[in-house]
C-alpha cells in the first residue's frame, strides 16, 4: 500500500474516531439520572436504537471474521450475517415486555430486570451477571485485539500504543456519557458501516461483474498456488452448505436468529426506546442497516474468491485479509471506507461490551452483594470503573494473544445462556420461578466455565448450542417440579401485555 | 386463539425441541433440525406476541405462518439444489447465485425479513395499540395508588 493511502486512511479512520469523542462530550449534557447514564431508559427514538443495535450487534468478528471463514470454507458462514429477520424476531418475542418494565421500577440495567421480575434474588442476579461479564469481556477483547493489531501493523506503531489511542478515546468518552455516549456513537458508527458496505458493493459489482461470475470462475478454478500458498477451489463452495459439516449451517441459523433476542446489545436498546409503539418502525430500520452489512459480508468473500481465482491476487495467506484484499484493490474510495468501517464496528461493539462489564462489576455485583449507594456516587464510581476496565482490557488484549484466542470461542452463546432462563423463559411464562431460574443461570454459568476449561462436548455442534439446551431445560424442569410462585400484580400485567 | 391455559405445555414443548434438536445435530441430521429449529422460533414468538394470553389471528396467519413457510421451503430447495448439483457448476443461476444459495438469500434472508418485518410493522396495532399501552399504564398507575393506600 502506498504512503498516501495510509496516510488517507489514517486520516479518515481519525477523523471518525474524533467525531465519535465528540458525539460521546456532547452527550453528556443528556446524562441527567443514573437511568440515563447505565441505561438510556426511555430516551431515543427508533433510528437511533435502530442504528445502534445494528452496529453492536455486527463486531469486527462480522465485517472481517464472517467474510473470511466464507472464503475458506464457502457459504455456511451466510447464516449467520443474512440473520435480518431475527430484529423483528426478538421484538416479537420480548419487545414490550422488557419496554414494559421500565414502566414499573426503575430500570437502567439488565441486573434491575432481574431484581423486578425476581424479588431481587442476589444469586439469579450474580450468576447472570457473571455470565455476562464472561461473555462481554470476551467480546470486548476481541474488538480490542482485532482493532489494535489491523491499525498498528498499517500505522507501524506498537498495537498496545494503537490500542490506547483508539480504545483509550473510546474508554473516555464512555466514562464520561456512559450508555447515552455509547449509544449515540454507536448510531453514528453503524452510520460509517452502513455507507461502508453501499461502497464495497458497487465496488465489487465494478470488479466481478456480479454473483453469476463469481460462481463461474469458483467452479471452473480448481487448484490456485502462490508464494507456497494454495486455495482450493470447487463448485459446491458456493451453494449453501459451503465445505463445513451442514450441521454447523443448521447451528449458525438458529443461533444467531434466536440468539439475537438474548444479546444484551438488544435487549438494553428494547428499553432505551421512548415509545414502546415505534419498535415495529425500529424492526425496520435495524433490517435494513443489518441486511446492507449483510451483503457487505457476502461481496466481500465473494469478492476476494474472484480475485484470487482469476489470478487477480495471491492466496490469502488467511482468510481474515479477505476485506482488506478487496478493499486494497478497490482502490482508495473503497479503502477509506472499509478501513474505516472496520474500525467502526470494532469500536461500536467495544463501547456496548465496556459499558455493560462496567455495569455488572460497579452496579449489578456489588448491589447483589448489599452495597447501596446514592446514584450520583454510582456514577462516580462507574465513570471510574469504566477508565480502569478500559485500560485493563487494552492492556489484556494486545499482551495475551492467546487467552484472548480461547476467549474468542465466549461471547454471543455464553450471552444467550446468561438470558434466556432469565428474561426470555421468564418475561413468557409466569410459572418460571427463581428455584428454577436459580438452577438455571448456576447450571449454565458452570457449564460455560467446564467448556472455558477445556470440556468435550458430542457431535460438531458448538460447545455454547448444548450449554443453552441444558441451562433452559434445567429452568423448565425444576420451575415445574417446585412450587408455583405469586407473581406481583404489575408484573402479571407486564406479562399479559 | 386463546394460548393462557397452554402457556405451560407450549414452554414444554420449545424445551422439548431444544433438547430434540441438540440431540439431531449430535447426529447430523441437520435438515430436520433446522425445520424444527423454525417450529421453535414460531413458539416463542406465538408467546410474544399473546395480549392477555390471546393470540392474533392476524398477526398468526399473515405475519408468522408466511414467514414460517417461507423458511422451510427455502431451507428444503437449498438442500436439493446442493444435492442436485452437487460436485458440478449448475446448470443455470437465479441473480447469479448457485440455486441452492439463491434459496438461501431470496427465502431465509429477503423473504424472511420482509414477512417479518414488514407486516410485524402493517400489523403493529395487533401487537401493541395505543390503547393496550395506555390501559397498561393506567393499571400500573391505578397498582402504585392501591399500593400506596394500603402502605399508609
Amino acid at each position: 500500500m502506498s504512503a498516501t493511502a495510509k496516510t488517507l486512511i489514517m486520516t479518515f479512520s481519525f477523523l471518525m474516531i474524533a467525531v465519535s469523542f465528540f458525539i460521546g462530550w456532547w452527550a453528556k449534557k443528556k446524562v441527567t439520572s443514573s437511568e440515563a447514564y447505565f441505561g438510556s431508559t426511555g430516551m431515543f427514538g427508533p433510528f437511533t436504537v435502530g442504528l445502534s443495535s445494528t452496529a453492536a450487534v455486527a463486531s469486527a468478528f462480522a465485517l472481517v471474521g464472517v467474510p473470511g471463514l466464507m472464503y475458506s470454507t464457502g457459504n455456511a458462514m451466510a447464516f449467520w450475517m443474512l440473520s435480518s429477520a431475527a430484529f423483528a424476531m426478538a421484538y416479537l418475542i420480548l419487545g414490550k415486555k422488557v419496554r414494559a418494565m421500565a414502566e414499573i421500577g426503575k430500570v437502567a440495567s439488565l441486573g434491575d430486570l432481574s431484581d423486578l421480575r425476581y424479588n431481587n434474588n442476589r444469586v439469579i442476579k450474580i450468576t447472570m451477571s457473571l455470565t455476562l461479564f464472561l461473555g462481554c469481556v470476551a467480546y470486548l477483547a476481541a474488538q480490542i485485539k482485532a482493532g489494535s493489531e489491523l491499525f498498528g501493523h498499517l500505522l507501524g506503531w506498537d498495537p498496545l500504543v494503537a490500542g490506547f489511542v483508539i480504545f483509550g478515546v473510546l474508554a473516555v468518552y464512555m466514562s464520561i456519557s456512559g450508555e447515552v455516549g455509547g449509544l449515540l456513537t454507536q448510531a453514528f458508527q453503524g452510520l460509517v458501516m452502513v455507507i461502508a458496505g453501499v461502497v464495497i458493493v458497487v465496488s465489487f459489482f465494478n470488479i466481478t461483474g456480479g454473483f453469476g461470475e463469481v460462481l463461474k470462475v469458483t467452479s471452473q478454478a480448481g487448484t490456485v498456488t502462490a508464494n507456497e500458498i494454495t486455495k482450493e477451489f470447487s463448485p459446491d463452495m458456493l451453494n449453501a452448505w459451503g465445505s463445513m459439516p451442514r450441521t454447523v449451517a443448521m447451528t449458525w441459523m438458529l443461533i444467531p436468529i434466536l440468539g439475537t433476542v438474548g444479546q444484551p446489545q438488544v435487549i438494553t436498546r428494547m428499553y432505551a426506546l421512548k415509545d414502546p409503539r415505534d419498535m415495529p418502525k425500529m424492526g425496520l430500520y435495524t433490517a435494513l442497516s443489518h441486511t446492507m452489512v449483510g451483503l457487505l459480508t457476502m461481496v466481500v468473500s465473494s469478492g476476494a474468491l474472484y480475485l484470487v481465482a482469476t489470478g487477480k491476487i495471491d492466496p490469502l495467506v488467511k482468510g481474515d485479509r479477505a476485506i482488506y484484499a478487496m478493499a486494497d484493490y478497490a482502490g482508495i474510495t473503497a479503502q477509506l471506507f472499509v478501513y474505516a468501517g472496520v474500525l467502526a464496528a470494532a469500536m461500536s461493539s467495544a463501547s456496548l461490551f465496556l459499558s455493560i462489564c462496567s455495569t455488572v462489576v460497579s452496579r449489578d455485583i456489588p448491589s447483589a452483594l448489599g452495597f447501596k449507594f446514592e446514584p450520583k456516587k454510582q456514577v462516580q464510581i462507574s465513570r471510574i470503573s469504566m477508565l480502569v476496565l478500559g485500560i485493563i482490557s487494552i492492556v489484556f488484549s494486545v499482551t495475551q494473544g492467546e487467552m484472548v484466542g480461547i476467549l474468542g470461542t465466549f461471547g454471543w452463546g455464553t450471552l444467550m445462556s446468561a438470558t434466556f432462563p432469565v428474561f426470555v423463559l421468564g418475561l413468557l411464562w409466569k410459572r418460571a420461578n427463581e428455584k428454577g431460574v436459580m438452577c438455571g443461570s448456576i447450571t449454565g454459568l458452570a457449564l460455560n466455565i467446564a467448556s472455558f476449561a477445556g470440556f468435550k462436548w458430542p457431535g460438531v455442534l458448538p460447545w455454547y448450542f448444548n450449554v443453552i439446551t441444558i441451562s433452559i431445560a434445567v429452568t423448565v424442569a425444576v420451575s415445574l417440579i417446585t412450587k408455583e410462585q405469586g407473581l406481583s400484580r404489575k408484573l402479571q400485567a407486564v406479562i399479559d401485555l | 386463539m386463546d394460548l393462557s391455559s397452554k402457556k405451560t405445555a407450549i414452554i414444554v414443548m420449545i424445551t422439548i425441541l431444544w433438547l430434540t434438536i441438540n440431540f439431531l445435530g449430535w447426529n447430523d441430521y441437520y435438515l430436520v433440525s433446522m425445520y424444527l429449529g423454525v417450529v421453535l422460533m414460531l413458539l416463542y414468538m406465538m408467546l410474544g406476541i399473546a395480549k392477555q394470553g390471546i393470540l392474533s389471528k392476524k398477526l398468526f396467519f399473515y405475519c408468522l405462518i408466511p414467514w414460517a413457510v417461507i423458511w422451510i421451503a427455502s431451507f428444503t430447495l437449498a438442500d436439493y439444489y446442493a444435492a442436485l448439483f452437487a460436485g458440478a457448476m449448475p446448470s443455470f443461476t437465479i441473480l447469479g447465485f448457485h440455486p441452492s444459495f439463491a434459496s438461501i438469500v431470496v427465502g431465509y434472508w429477503i423473504g424472511g425479513m420482509l414477512t417479518l418485518t414488514i407486516m410485524y410493522y402493517n400489523l403493529k396495532d395487533e401487537w401493541l395499540s395505543q390503547k393496550d399501552w395506555d390501559d397498561f399504564v393506567k393499571k400500573i398507575a391505578s397498582i402504585d395508588e392501591t399500593e400506596k393506600g394500603g402502605a399508609q
